[in-house]
Order: C-alpha cells, then structure tokens, then sequence
C-alpha cells in the first residue's frame, strides 16, 4: 500500500517570548492510500498543530513530513462563506487553484447533486441547516479533489443528532469515492465508528502511544459500527489508554 | 401572495402596523411641538427674538435666501466640500489599511504616528492649512480629508484585522495567496464595516467641511454660520444649522440606501 502522508520523527517546538513548548516530540505515523486514520489525544495534545503539519501549514522543527498529492482541510465549523451561494463555495478551491478546467467545476457540481445539494445550488448558507452546511463543507474539500482529507472534529459544532447523521453522510461520501482521510477527534466512539485505524497519542509533547487497526471488517457504516459487539470492547480500551 | 392567515395572525399585523404609525405620530408631533413652542415663545414676547430666532423667521431667511438665489449657491459650495472630502478620506482611508493589514512591520512602525494624529485635534492645523492652501476650497476640503481619514483607516483596519481566523485557516490550507486571500475573504467579509464606516464618516465630512469654513471661507453653510454671528444676525444662524441638519440627514439615507443594495444576500 502506498503512503499518502508520512510523518518521520517530527520535532516541533512553538516559540513566544515567554519561552518554548514542544508541542510534538518524535512523532512517526503513517496514512496509507484508501485509509481512513483517526487520531485521538488527551486534550491540548496538539491534535491541530498535527493538523497544520499535515496541511504544510507549518513546517517541523525537525523531522519530515511528506505528502503525496494535495489536502483538503476540513474545519470543526463549516466556515462557508455567507455572502456566496453554496455553489460559488463549493468552487472556492477551484478559484483559488485558478483552474480553469470546465470538468472540475461540472464534476463538483455532479458531487454536490450525488449528495442530496443539488436543490440548494443557488442557495446562501443562511438559508440551510447546519447539517446540510457541514455536506456542504465536505463537498467543497471534495472539490478540490484532494489526496487526502484532513478532519479537524468537523462533528463538534453539531448537535447530537445531527452530528451521527452527518458523521453517517461523511463515511458514505468519502467510503463512496475511496478517499485517504486522517480524522483528528476527542470523540473515542466518533473514532472507532468512521476509522480503520486508531492512533492514540501521548500528552505534551505528542507522540504515537497506540496504534490499532479496527476489526469491524466490511461495515463502514458508523450507526451499524455502533451496534456491533466489539465497540464497546474497543471504547474500554481506547478509554483507558487515553487515561493511563 | 395570497393571504390566507389566522384570526390570531391578523390581530397580530394590526398590532404591530399600529405601533409603528403610533412611533411616526409621536416623532413628527415632538417636531410640531418643539417649533410650535418656539414659534409661540417669541410671538408672545416671552423670548427675544431677536437672540432665539423663530420657525416663521427662519422660513422668511430661507424664502430670501432663494430669492436672492444664494440659497443653493451656499449649499451647493458646501456640499461640493463634503462630498469630495468624504470621497478622499474613504478612499484614502481603506487604502492606506490595505496597506497596514498588508504589512504587519508597517502597521507597527506606523501605530503610534496613527494613534497621535488621531488625537490630534484638527483645528490646530487651521493656520497651517491657511497658509498652505490659501484660503478657498481647497483648504476646506483638506481639513475634511484630515478629520475624516483617520477614522476611516483605523475603523478598516480593525475591520481587515477580525477577519475569521478559521476561514484564514481554511484558504491558506488551500493554498491561496495573500492577495487571493485579501480578495476572496478579507474585502467581502469587511463589506458590513465598510457601511458602517461610511456612516462615521459622514459625520466627519460634516465637522471637517464646517470647521474649514470657520476658519477660512467666503462661501458655504460654515461661512453663513459664521458671518450671520459676526453681524448678529440670528436668523442667519439659525437658517443654515436648519439646512446642515437637512443635508446630513440626506448624506446619512444615503449611505443606508447604499447599504440595503449592497448587503441584500447577507441574511445572517
């Protein structure tokens, strides 16, 4: 299988004036092509530094992060932009890639139609529900037609039933076009229920604590994960693990 | 559209319909009753006229100022200095915060300069802009420019500088440029401050076209004000606080008006 994103013992130090904060000590993991990895932590681990590593946003101090293809970054709230139709967000990584390519923009649109937007095209965010609006955020990262995902809790903004809901929308959209995703979550069930594989770091400074690979076999539907004997068994452990 | 509402509803439109001709009642009947007092107060001798001026005099100033034709003359000079001031400072104002949220080193070096011309009171520069502009329009209008674009520039600043961290995030993670950036979320997303803006800086136009015409003029709305006190004629007065009432009025619907043609797919 082939890596997506790799990080090699990544070193990042944050500087201020008060002084500096290791926020990632030697931090190696991998995402292979088609996987959909979820990373969870103990709060203030650096789940969003690991994030930006990833994006390229900022580099490491030392070590190396490696990217086969482009990200798409997907935000805890779906950040849509009010004053453009949900078509013209959609585009809004096609504008800024300045593609001038007429496939892309017909092919975000086929996206947004397959799933359930086609009706609110010419709509402004406004006038949608929040669920609808994280579908919407998730078909414009799709846009973009990136290598790989990138999830920062994109459920955390959403009320209960929404959020499984939506999470059901995600897991189908992205199992639907074989989509590399790597899931940064505080959520354990969130995690078990959308992923192949968990990642439990450590606290400051981060590093890998466990990795597992899920055996939920071919369900990846995160309601019918939820019902299934071995959740609660992979919940107690994470639980733990995220404890110890 | 058809209407097709509950007993409940209606009584609920009717409501609402009457308190708002009620708001209008009471507003233009607070108008009727300042001028009908004051037109009472110095008919009957009560107050001098001649230092309180009155709602009939101010109608017989104004009847002899159109007949004179100088009426819109005056009008006309002053909101010619107005407006161009207040085109000045705008844009001047929103460029030069480009600039500033462009380059972080710039906004700090220029911080306190900004901070000190802000508190700077304006009219201390009268003599200066006198002897460097002379004494016609063009000092006027400097000095509008001066109250005016400070405001402007920190008012945009602040606005350019709150744009969401998060949708930065979001089109920075897409790779976007500082001007893609600056186009496709700085500017849009200013658009409510930009209105508002512009709704403070009518009234800085105003000051600063006034206070330029204090200190140097030979025409204007400021000139009659002043030169109606020198010769103590206070109806003259009067007059031309009526007509600055009525043309800030005007400038300030007319932002608003700009406002509901700009801002009508913003619901939230």
């Amino acid at each position: 299988m082939k890596n997506v994103l790799c990080f090699t013992d990544v070193t990042l130090t944050y500087h201020t004036t008060r002084g500096e904060t290791t926020a990632a000590e030697g931090l190696s993991f991998e995402v292979g092509e088609g996987e959909f990895l979820a990373v969870i932590g103990p709060s203030g681990c650096g789940k969003t530094t690991l994030l930006s590593l990833a994006a390229g946003l900022l580099a490491p101090s030392s070590g190396e992060v490696t990217r086969a293809g482009r990200c798409g970054y997907m935000l805890q709230k779906d950040e849509l932009f009010p004053w453009r139709t949900i078509e013209k967000n959609i585009f809004l990584p096609l504008e800024i890639r300045r593609e001038k390519e007429k496939n892309a923009r017909s092919g975000a649109v086929e996206l947004a139609k397959k799933y359930g937007l086609g009706d609110f095209l010419q709509s402004y965010p406004a006038e949608l529900s929040g669920g609808m609006r994280q579908r919407a955020a998730l078909i414009r990262t799709l846009a973009a037609d990136p290598d790989i995902l990138l999830l920062d809790e994109p459920f955390s903004a959403l009320d209960y039933q929404t959020r499984l809901n939506v999470c059901e929308d995600v897991s189908k959209i992205l199992r639907g076009e074989h989509k590399t995703a790597l899931l940064i979550t505080h959520d354990i069930s969130e995690a078990i229920s959308l992923a192949d594989r968990v990642l439990v770091l450590t606290a400051r400074p981060a590093k890998v604590a466990y990795s597992h690979t899920l055996d939920f076999g071919d369900v990846v539907s995160p309601l019918k994960r939820r019902e299934m004997p071995q959740f609660s068994g992979w919940f107690e452990l994470l639980w733990r693990e995220l404890n110890a | 559209m058809k209407h097709s509402y509950s007993a409940e509803h209606a009584r609920f439109l009717r409501k609402r319909r009457r308190k708002l001709a009620l708001v209008w009642a009471l507003r233009i009947g607070l108008l009727a009753l300042f001028l009908g007092v004051w037109e009472l107060v110095t008919a009957l001798g009560w107050a001098d006229p001649f230092l309180m001026s009155s709602p009939s005099r101010i109608a017989k100033t104004l009847a002899s100022l159109y007949a004179d034709g100088s009426l819109f003359y005056h009008i006309g000079v002053t909101l010619l200095e107005t407006l161009i001031g207040f085109a000045i400072s705008t844009v001047v104002g929103c460029a030069v915060a480009l600039l500033l949220w462009w380059s972080e080193t710039l906004k700090r070096v220029l911080e306190p300069y900004i901070v000190v011309l802000n508190a700077l009171p304006k009219i201390a520069l009268g003599p200066l802009i006198i002897i460097w502009f002379g004494t016609g329009a063009e000092a006027i209008v400097f000095m509008t420019v001066l109250v005016g674009v400070i405001v402007a520039t920190m008012h945009m600043l602040t606005a350019f500088l709150s744009t969401d961290k998060n949708k930065l995030l979001l089109l920075r993670s897409m790779g976007a440029s500082k001007l893609q950036i600056l186009q496709k979320l700085v500017v849009p997303s200013s658009l409510a401050s930009f209105i508002s803006m512009l709704k403070v800086n009518v009234g800085m136009a105003w000051i600063g076209s006034i206070m330029g015409e204090y200190i140097v003029s030979r025409a204007g709305i400021g000139y009659l004000i002043v030169y109606g006190g020198q010769v103590f004629k206070l109806d003259l007065v009067m007059t031309a606080t009526f007509l600055l009432c009525l043309l800030a009025a005007g400038m300030y619907f007319a932002v608003v008006l700009l406002e509901k043609i700009l801002v009508k797919n913003e619901e939230n």
